[in-house]
Order: structure tokens, then C-alpha cells, then sequence
């Protein structure tokens, strides 16, 4: 599974067909791995957990699985947005653990070849990391942001969230 | 060199098992010490271990292993003084140390003790035990070059041959170094011999506590459980199906309803017990090794000694048995040795000769206590404080201002030490470090209870198993939070009036006692829901020997929870120790009292 990644440097890859998984997040379209995304769900009730940065809305029950929380929005910086029937948690596997992020909506699963992915352009001023940004794919009608779920936290982060 | 003479198979198995283990984590830690060597955590983590290995092969009485590992334990008790600074030769010759430690331990763990050249290595530690050790780290870097004037040795190592000389600057331990260093050529093969078997040793690790071994009947009960919960389910999807179809009056599926919920409460409480049981261990196979330790250090110390064992077939999860050992072993070299005096000395006192050292282990509620109990001398609670401060762990106002327990509590201090000069036996004041270590890392609590000249009791409160434990779910706020019930002492309701502030810190006036207070609502950062209110809960709780009052908003009530990880990311949150899910399917955090307790003492030293 872990080598299912989205080939980064597609160069082998060209013409390989890949799956992604494109959602919503503040008038944007992303995409991530469909091999990531463990399922999809409505928002439940998420406990709160204190000292932690501020981007962690909690941990929720996942039948019987305690997993947290990442409000995608928050960890971009984007504007904040309440939760409305279209809001919808991916479960998603990040480095061998279950995590559930925060996002507007999720539209579709579509089917591109590698070739079509193209570097991402150097944005001088962009909230998101530009590390966990794998590609752009530009497609006739639109734009969609491709993300490294791996690289989507730093080192620290990933040795435990805790604010200090 | 004598054979194994081992009267119990079992317990040479224990002591490999335990030894090797804590090899292991040695190799890594020293590696990790040599880059942080400022870190006392591992500098004492490293010292708990060979002080461990080396009490355990004492009593099992392999000499050639406890004169490494007691030469080892004395640099390294330097090293941890600050006396010596770690460098890369004196790592050099710590792992070349433990490096025989590991081929003595294979050895035995072979069955056969062969002859080792353990004098070579010995010979490397002695100079950073002298006085002058600072200069014998210069002299053995500056003689590093030496040998190759010499012609002897090049190729094998230059610091096994730079270490007689510096040996010879340290003039007492020359004696002993210089003879192989005569016939070196002839030596340094054989000594070049044993390192790569030692990696071998290595290798071959036995560790089998991934298996457990259960008693066919419980497999048994433990089907029959399940066969009843089958039952049980068919039941409940008949129901439902009755619901849908819509063929029942309410009445009457209310009635089988409660029914059925009540059958699948008791069958599934009886599930969890058999499966707990499965994981449960007698003390026992602790106690067991005690006999001997007590007999062997009776006979060393001089004293006479009955010793009472109570209550072995105590159960205890086996995750609790594994760690309780060390504490033990711990506990009682502190009564042997401090607490019972000699045969004279008590009939001077006007006590029978012989004393008593009673070791009792009893069930209660979801937790087993285990006492230690001498009727010695007792705790001298003057002598402690004048130790300790000497010793320049407080000072003499800090001292003043101490009451009856804090100064019992003065003994868990690492590096505290009533005896002058440190023994094989005690006196390096680890001993109840391992101690408060460990029962800290089972969640559990110590009590002390000493009178002078009558004797003292040491009663350890731990939990029965670390998967399922009782919990008192108590509301911030709104927020659910559940505290783990075997560190809670008492609730109160308490006015907010009553509460006091010293130094900045709020406390409690509870009985004789002044109890510092910590309002979750403020660390756990919660928002405010409620209008104030005068009335709160108190949640007394206690970690190993200190108590802390929790301030929550309401009690909810007292549940058995199962405790689900949060997972790595998650798993360092201060103060938070787990997360359950609660009967509504909500997922509540599990407070780290220990954590809590730790974090206000760190607070308030600062």
C-alpha cells in the first residue's frame, strides 16, 4: 500500500492510470491517493483534546478505533467555515496510522494518467506547505491540487502533537 | 570456576530472561548517552539497569559477572556524580564492559560457566575510579600512541594496550594490570577472541513473553462464554425481527427487551473476567525468589531473619507481575539492611533475636496491594533529613517545614542514601528510585507506615490489570473526562470559599493535610459553560507517595472503561494518558493523574 504513493517524479509513470479521491476546501478542488482514503463520513461528535495545536478539532469514536481529528481548513490557514451537510470527514492513512480530516465536500473519484500531473508552481505567498503539495493537475475546466498526505506533517508534528 | 549450581531452574530462567532484556536496552541507551550526556533521565535509566543485573547475579551468586558489573556500576555512578565526564574512551570501555556482561550471561545461559579473562577489562575501569581520574583520561589519550614504539599489539587495539599504562599512573591497581601486559603478545589473541562471540549472544535473545500458556479449563470457560453470547445474539436478532415485522405489543417487547440486555450484561462481564483471567498470573512467581534473596542476604548482613509469605496465589496481570520484581527485590534489600537490625541490637531492644519480614499480597476491590512489613528499626526520619541534606537534595528550611510523611518520602529521591560507604548489597540510593519508578509506571500507589523502633510497612497499591480499569468519569464544563479509580483517594464537595492560595498555587486544607489543587478546567483549557458557582468537586488523587486535589465541576459517576491508545500522534499530550469510549458511543479522555501530579511539582521547583 505504502508504494501505491502518487508518483511524485512521474517519470516511469507517465501513462499509468491513477485513481484520486477530489474534494472541496474553501473554492479549491484537491485530490488525494484513493488508496489512502480509508472511507468517508459524516461529521459525528468530535472531544475536544486539550494542548494540542490548534489545527486538532479532537478524536472521535471510529467503531470502536480512537482516531483524531484535523480540521483541513486550519491546518492550511484558510478562513474558517461552520459545518453544513456537506462537510464531510476523510479517514484517511498517514504513515500507517488512521487519521480524520475536516473537509467542505467530497465530489468524485476520478481517473488520471501521470502525465497530466505537472509540478506545482513556485507560489511565493500560499498558506499551504508547499512541501505536502505533490502537483497540480490542470485539467480543460479545472484546477486540482494534489496532496502528499506523508509529507503533510513536519518532523515534529509527526513525533506527537503537542503545543507547547 | 564452579558449575551452575542453581538449586531452581526456574529462577535462573527469570534472571537470563529479565537480564537479558535489560541488556538490550543498555547497548541502546549508552549509545544514546554517549550523544546526550546530559541527560540524567538516561544516565540513571543506564544505572538502574547494571545496578539490577548486578544484584540479581549476586544473590545467584556468579562472582565473575557481579565484579564486572559492580566495577561498571562505579564508573558509572561517577559518571552520574558529574565526577567524570563522558568522553568516548570511558564509552569505550563501558560497552567493552557490557559487552562481557553479555558473554558471562550467555554463558550461563549456555549452561556451562567457562573461564573468562575478565581481569583485562576490569583492569580498563579501575583508572577512572581513582582519585586522580581526570588525569588518568589524559594519561591513557596521551599513551594511546605509545604502542607503536612498542611493536606489540598494533593491530589489534591500541586502547586495549593503552590502558595498562594508564593503569600504572593509578600506582594501587598496577599489580593486578601489569602481568597480562607482560606476556602481552601472547595474550591479546585470546583477548581478541571473545567480542565477536559476545555479538552472538546477542543475537540469540530469548524472550517468550509474546506467548502465554493458559489452563485448558479456562480456554473451556472462556468457550462456553462465547457459546452463550452466540446465543444470546440470535436472541436479539430474533427481537428485531419480531420489531420489524411489527408483530409485538409494546409490553411485551419491553419485557423481553430488558431481559435480554440484563443476559447480555452478565454474559459479557463474565467474558471480559475469563478473559482477564487469561492474562492473570499468582504472585507467586515473584514471591517465589524472595526465600533465597533473604536467606543470602541474611546470612551477609548477620541478621536473622523469619520471613512470612502471604497470600501468593494473589492473581495479578501478567503485564503488572513483569514489572513489580525489581521494586520488590528493591523494597526488601531496604528492610534487610536498614530496617531489621542485628540479633544484638534487638536484644538490647528487648526484642526476640530473630526478626520478621512479613511479605503479604491480598486482592482488593480492582486493585492488589502488597506489603512489606519488618519490625525493625523503623524509619529514623532525623537521620533521613540530616542525610538529606547533607547530601544537598534540600535544604535545612525546606527540611524544617517537612512533615512526618514527606520526610518518609525523602527515601525515593534518586542518589539518597543513609549509609556512608555503598556495598554489594545497598547504599548507592537507587534502590527505591527503581522503586518509585516502577510503581509509578503501573499507575500505582506507595504508602509508607513507620514508628520508630516497632518497624515499618511498606504497602504498594497497584492495579489488577492495565487493559480495563475502573474509572471515575467526572464533567469540566460540559466535558466528560474520566479518571482512572485506582489513583483516586476521595471526592469532596467543597465550597470554593474555602480554598486558599499560597505562592500563587491554590490548595486545600484537608484534615491534617494541605492539599495542592489543580482545576482541569484551567489546564485542560475548557470553556467556561456555567454560570460560577460557589459549590465544586474535589477529586483527591495520589501518585506513588503524592496526593493532589483535581477540581472538577460535577461527578458523573464510577465506570469500568476500556483504555483505547490515541495513537502516536496524540500520544504525548501532558496530562492526558488514553481515551475510552463511553456507553454513548462518545469518546472521553482519560486523565494521567500521575502526569498532572509530576507537571505542578515540576511547576512549582522551577
Amino acid at each position: 500500500m505504502n508504494n501505491a504513493l502518487v508518483p511524485v517524479n512521474a517519470d516511469e509513470s507517465r501513462s499509468e492510470l491513477i485513481q484520486l479521491v477530489s474534494f472541496n476546501l474553501d473554492q479549491e478542488e484537491y485530490g488525494v491517493d484513493v488508496l489512502k482514503v480509508r472511507e468517508i463520513i459524516r461529521m459525528p461528535t468530535v472531544t475536544r483534546v486539550p494542548n494540542t495545536p490548534h489545527y486538532v478539532d479532537g478524536v472521535i469514536n471510529l467503531r470502536g478505533k480512537v482516531i483524531p481529528i484535523i480540521s483541513m481548513r486550519k491546518k492550511f490557514g484558510l478562513m474558517e467555515a461552520d459545518n453544513d451537510k456537506q462537510t464531510r470527514i476523510m479517514v484517511m492513512d498517514v504513515d500507517g496510522e488512521l487519521m480524520g480530516f475536516i473537509v467542505d465536500a467530497v465530489s468524485e473519484v476520478i481517473r488520471i494518467s501521470g502525465s497530466e500531473i505537472q509540478p506545482s508552481p513556485a507560489v511565493v505567498a500560499s498558506a499551504i506547505d508547499q512541501e505536502c503539495i505533490a502537483g497540480v493537475i490542470n485539467q480543460a475546466e479545472r484546477l486540482l491540487v494534489l496532496l502528499d498526505l506523508e509529507k503533510m506533517f513536519s518532523l515534529d508534528e509527526r513525533k506527537g502533537f503537542v503545543s507547547l | 570456576m564452579p558449575p551452575i549450581d542453581c538449586e531452581d531452574q526456574e529462577l535462573l530462567e527469570g534472571f537470563l530472561a529479565e537480564t537479558t532484556e535489560l541488556l538490550e536496552k543498555l547497548d541502546d541507551d549508552l549509545i544514546a548517552l554517549e550523544k546526550a550526556s546530559d541527560d540524567t533521565e538516561l544516565m540513571n535509566r543506564i544505572f538502574r539497569s547494571i545496578h539490577t543485573i548486578k544484584g540479581a547475579s549476586s544473590f545467584l551468586g556468579f562472582d565473575l559477572l557481579v565484579k564486572v558489573a559492580h566495577k561498571t556500576e562505579d564508573v558509572l555512578n561517577r559518571l552520574r556524580k558529574g565526577e567524570l565526564v563522558v568522553n568516548s574512551e570511558i564509552m569505550d570501555v563501558i560497552l567493552e564492559a557490557t559487552d562481557l556482561v553479555k558473554l558471562l550471561v550467555s554463558d550461563i545461559k549456555a549452561g556451562e560457566i567457562q573461564e573468562r579473562e575478565t581481569e583485562d577489562t576490569i583492569s580498563k575501569l579501575l583508572p577512572f575510579l581513582s582519585e586522580s581520574a581526570t588525569a588518568a583520561q589524559a594519561a591513557s589519550a596521551s599513551v594511546a600512541v605509545a604502542p607503536e614504539g612498542d611493536g606489540v599489539a598494533q593491530p589489534i587495539s591500541s586502547e586495549q594496550a593503552s590502558a595498562a599504562p594508564a593503569a600504572s599512573s593509578a600506582p594501587i591497581q598496577a599489580v593486578t594490570s601489569v602481568p597480562p601486559q607482560k606476556t602481552g603478545g601472547e595474550v591479546v589473541p585470546k583477548k581478541a577472541a571473545p567480542p565477536p562471540k559476545s555479538t552472538d549472544g546477542k543475537g540469540e535473545d530469548l524472550s517468550d513473553n509474546t506467548t502465554v500458556r493458559v489452563d485448558v479449563k479456562r480456554l473451556d470457560d472462556l468457550m462456553n462464554q462465547v457459546g452463550e453470547l452466540v446465543l444470546e445474539r440470535n436472541r436479539m436478532i430474533q427481537i428485531n425481527q419480531n420489531l420489524q415485522q411489527g408483530d409485538v405489543n409494546k409490553d411485551d417487547f419491553n419485557e423481553e427487551f430488558s431481559k435480554l440486555t440484563k443476559r447480555m450484561n452478565f454474559v459479557t462481564s463474565e467474558l471480559q473476567m475469563q478473559v482477564l483471567k487469561m492474562r492473570m498470573l499468582p504472585v507467586e512467581k515473584v514471591f517465589k525468589k524472595f526465600p533465597r534473596i533473604v536467606r543470602s542476604m541474611a546470612r551477609d548482613l548477620g541478621k536473622e531473619v523469619n520471613l512470612q509469605i502471604f497470600g501468593e496465589e494473589t492473581e495479578l496481570d501478567r503485564s503488572v507481575v513483569d514489572e513489580i520484581g525489581d521494586p520488590l527485590i528493591h523494597l526488601i534489600r531496604n528492610a534487610m539492611d536498614h530496617g531489621l537490625e542485628t540479633p544484638d541490637e534487638r536484644v538490647a531492644a528487648g526484642k526476640s533475636r530473630v526478626g520478621t519480614l512479613i511479605l503479604a499480597a491480598v486482592h482488593e476491590g480492582n486493585q492488589i496491594i502488597i506489603s512489606i512489613k519488618d519490625d525493625g528499626n523503623g524509619i529514623d526520619t532525623d537521620r533521613v533529613g540530616r542525610k538529606a541534606v547533607e547530601k544537598g537534595l534540600l535544604t535545612e528550611e525546606q527540611l524544617a517545614a517537612m512533615s512526618q510523611r514527606e520526610m518518609f518520602d525523602l527515601i525515593f529521591l534518586p542518589g539518597f542514601s543513609t549509609k556512608e560507604k555503598a556495598t554489594d548489597l545497598s547504599g548507592r540510593g537507587v534502590g527505591m528510585d527503581v522503586v518509585k519508578t516502577n510503581i509509578k509506571k503501573l499507575n500505582g500507589l506507595i504508602e509508607i507506615k513507620s514508628e520508630r523502633g516497632q518497624g515499618s510497612e511498606f504497602i504498594l497499591r497497584l492495579p489488577l490489570t492495565l487493559a480495563i480499569i475502573q474509572s471515575l468519569l467526572v464533567e469540566v464544563e460540559g466535558e466528560v473526562y474520566s479518571i482512572p479509580l485506582s489513583s483516586v483517594l476521595e471526592t469532596l464537595r467543597v465550597d470554593q470559599r474555602q480554598f486558599h492560595l499560597i505562592g500563587g498555587q491554590e490548595v486545600l486544607k484537608l484534615r491534617d493535610m494541605v492539599l495542592p489543587l489543580l482545576r482541569l478546567q484551567k489546564i485542560f483549557n475548557v470553556q467556561q459553560r456555567y454560570d460560577k458557582d460557589d459549590f465544586c468537586y474535589v477529586v483527591v488523587v495520589g501518585a506513588a507517595d503524592k496526593r493532589m486535589g483535581l477540581v472538577v465541576t460535577r461527578l458523573v459517576g464510577q465506570q469500568e472503561v476500556a483504555i483505547k491508545s490515541l495513537g502516536s500522534y496524540l500520544a504525548n499530550i501532558p496530562g492526558i494518558a488514553g481515551s475510552t469510549i463511553l456507553g454513548d458511543g462518545q469518546v472521553a479522555l482519560i486523565v494521567d493523574p500521575v502526569g498532572l501530579i509530576d507537571s505542578v511539582e515540576g511547576n512549582s521547583g522551577r
